[in-house]
């Protein structure tokens, strides 16, 4: 086993600059992504229009305002429109007396962030309306308010370090997304040294010398397990240290990532067994593999993925379960019970996975 | 030393190797030849227990080495038909990787990698990676990676194919060096008749699957026809003369060429001491006589009805 990992290391040492190469890419990805869309303030355009429109936008900008990453601002209905046209805005909202009207010309997925939240907000007014029966739910804000700062019961929620809870950061799920993404990548070219090696007769050669095939095939392995923990390891490093993000307590979230990796060197090991060419292998991994972190819901905040057959599909993949134990380490403080179940079932698809890829690997190629 | 018994392999319905005996006796350089997909490739595969036979069996001293290869691994040494070799490695740091596969000892490695550099030329390239190599260069890396564990028994497939003459040549040496003063046993597999005329004792002929013809060289040529063909070369064009020759014992046919007669003879014939005798009595001069022998080219057309390299 030993020689043929330290023969990949040899490999990689010639040429570091793919691993360099993706690990830059996958801080560069979470800085454009992370930071543009969603980590500085964005602002939206809000107006109403008719006789009382004064008072409606009055309204709604102190309640949408309340507790949002979003700044909502009044401006006149005709610059709003021709920002969204020339494009300098993203979305503009029309409000009216009970209800709204996003107006966009594109489809970014922070729209969807802000339709969601804006629809909360609304439902949320016309819930008290219900219970008032009268438009001015003010005094019922009020009590609420007064009731929730001095409950029968207090739960307290705060961030690891301490500090107050935001509700959901998509810089942070951007950060664990792209890293977890492109390690994929890296994985599976790794493990596609496997099939390189057959076709070369490399393999063959190893075959015929005392070296086991369980050896040959866990030195691949390990090598791309190494190989990929070790470009994820280094990401977290630098966000966590030299770039201050808060990704929660390191040695859960790099055994989550270690989990994570010996899935994903599974799963390449599983389209290596099918393709058995590393030409075929460069056809399917890399078309197939940029679409389980959309149908993970990586480019999306939580519960906006609910097509069941896409969920389901994700389901298949590390990729969700990684992600959900990250998340819930980094902003909800989750502990080693807590990422149990989403851990488990990646080590469940590793096996599987890895039992099939090699099966299929050994059949006779006819 | 080492021999295969009704070897077969189907692949899906097809038989591309088909009932295969050849053996090999300890020391002898053995050649095998075939056109483009008689299945020499598959043989050769099987009795390295690379693949499984579908029927039949690989046997060392007598011993089955199917179900248990470990003991014929250790004396065989592979070289296969394509480079497997790590292109973005040395070569030296390929030569370690193998013989680190075959467990050779730490120190004695070094030597013996310096050894099998040497025996195939490339001790100077060493610290080169293979990628930039020559066609030629990689084919004696790719032999001297099977040389690490100095196999008592080593099968090359097709270890010429498209490489420059130098590096022919060399190849050629190196592997007659281990056979004539190594004593290594020699399965050699090519394309190229007169490499296997030029090293190997005896030859099998494969195609299709079977084994269509095997023997010692001149074994093989006296398949090819039970005549002889003679070119003479005389002084002057005679009519009375050749048909003078037509009418001697033996003589088959006689054909007029540029420079004088081409005959054919039955084999074993006594033609010499009449033709000069004939010629002596016409005053003509005989310039050169030659049998023409055939090439095992020609036995391999004779018998499959292709030439070597299509
Ligand atoms: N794995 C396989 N599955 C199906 N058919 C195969 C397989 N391997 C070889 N064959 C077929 O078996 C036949 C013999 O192949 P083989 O490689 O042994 O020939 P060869 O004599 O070595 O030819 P060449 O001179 O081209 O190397 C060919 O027709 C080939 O297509
Ligand atoms: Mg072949």
């Amino acid at each position: 086993m030993y020689p043929v990992f330290y023969a990949q290391f040899l490999k990689d040492k010639r040429k570091p600059l793919l691993i360099l190469l993706f690990i830059g890419l996958s801080i560069l990805a979470t800085l454009i992504f992370g930071n543009s869309a969603w980590g500085s303030k964005t602002s939206v355009p809000i107006f109403a229009s008719g006789p009382n429109s004064e008072e409606i936008e009055q309204k709604w900008v102190k309640l949408l305002n309340k507790d949002s990453d979003t700044e909502y601002v009044i401006s006149e209905e005709k610059t709003a429109r021709e920002q969204v046209r020339e494009g300098k805005r993203d979305v503009a909202i029309l409000l009216m007396e009970k209800d709204y009207r996003l107006i966009t010309a594109s489809d970014m997925p922070n729209i969807q962030l802000v339709e969601h939240e804006v629809h909360k907000v609304f439902t949320e007014e016309a819930q008290l309306q219900a219970i008032t029966g009268s438009a001015d739910t003010a005094e019922l804000r009020e009590e609420i308010d007064r009731y929730l700062e001095n409950p029968p019961l207090t739960v307290q929620t705060k961030s690891v370090n301490g500090g107050e809870l935001t509700s959901h950061n998509m810089g942070t799920q951007l950060l664990f997304g792209f890293t977890l993404f492109i390690a994929m990548f890296t994985i599976g070219f790794k493990v596609n040294g496997i099939n390189a090696d057959k076709v070369s007769g490399v393999w063959n050669r190893l075959n015929l010398s005392p070296v086991s095939k369980t050896n040959m095939y866990s030195g691949h392995l390990l090598y791309s397990f190494f190989i990929g923990f070790f470009q994820m390891a280094v990401v977290f490093l630098i966000f966590d240290y030299m770039m201050n993000y808060e990704i929660g307590p390191l040695h859960i979230i790099l055994t989550i990532a270690a989990v994570f990796t010996l899935s994903s060197v599974s799963l390449a090991m599983l389209v290596a067994g099918f393709t058995k060419t590393p030409e075929k292998f460069n056809m399917v991994y890399p078309s197939v593999i940029p679409l389980i972190p959309i149908i993970s819901g990586v480019y999306v905040p939580p519960g906006v993925m609910d097509n069941p057959v896409f969920t389901f599909i994700a389901d298949l993949f590390p990729l969700g379960y990684a992600l959900e134990a990250m998340m819930d380490t980094a902003l909800f403080g989750a502990g080693w019970s807590e990422i149990m179940l989403p851990v488990s079932l990646m080590l469940l698809i590793a096996v599987i996975y890895m039992g099939i890829g090699i099966n299929l690997g050994e059949r006779e190629r006819c | 030393m080492l021999e295969t018994v009704k070897l077969t392999k189907s692949f899906k319905d097809k038989k591309v190797v088909d009932e295969i005996n050849l053996y090999l006796h300890a020391g002898e350089s053995v050649g095998l030849l075939g056109p483009n997909g008689a299945g020499k490739s598959t043989t050769i595969s099987m009795i390295a227990s690379l693949i499984r036979p579908t029927s039949g069996d690989v046997k060392l001293d007598g011993k089955s080495t199917i179900q248990n290869p470990s003991d014929l691994r250790k004396v065989l040494g592979v070289v296969p038909q394509e480079i497997a070799l790590y292109e973005e490695l040395s070569a030296y740091e390929n030569l370690k990787f193998f013989g680190k596969a075959y467990r050779v000892e730490r120190e004695r490695l070094e030597v013996r990698i310096q050894e099998v550099l040497d025996m195939v030329g490339l001790k100077d390239r060493q610290k080169e990676l293979i990628k930039t190599f020559s066609g030629g260069m990689k084919r004696r890396i790719n032999i001297a990676a099977a040389l690490l564990h100095n196999p008592r028994i080593l099968i090359l497939d097709e270890p010429t194919v498209g490489i420059d003459p130098q590096s022919r040549n060399h190849i050629l040496e190196t592997v007659r060096e281990l056979n004539e003063t190594h004593g290594t046993t020699v399965l050699y597999t090519s394309h190229y008749m007169e490499e296997v005329e030029q090293l190997c004792n005896r030859v099998y002929i494969m195609d299709h699957g079977k084994i269509i013809a095997t023997g010692s060289k001149e074994e093989l040529m006296s398949i090819l026809s039970s005549e002889d063909t003679i070119g003479v070369q005389l002084s002057k064009r005679s009519e009375a003369f050749t048909d003078k020759i037509k009418t001697l014992p033996d003589v088959l046919q006689v054909e007029q060429t540029k420079e004088g007669l081409r005959i054919l003879a039955k084999k074993n014939h006594n033609l010499l001491s009449n033709l000069v005798h004939a010629a002596e009595k016409e005053g003509i001069q005989i310039m050169n006589y030659q049998v023409e022998i055939p090439s095992l080219e020609d036995v391999f057309l004779h018998l499959t009805g292709k030439t070597l390299r299509d």
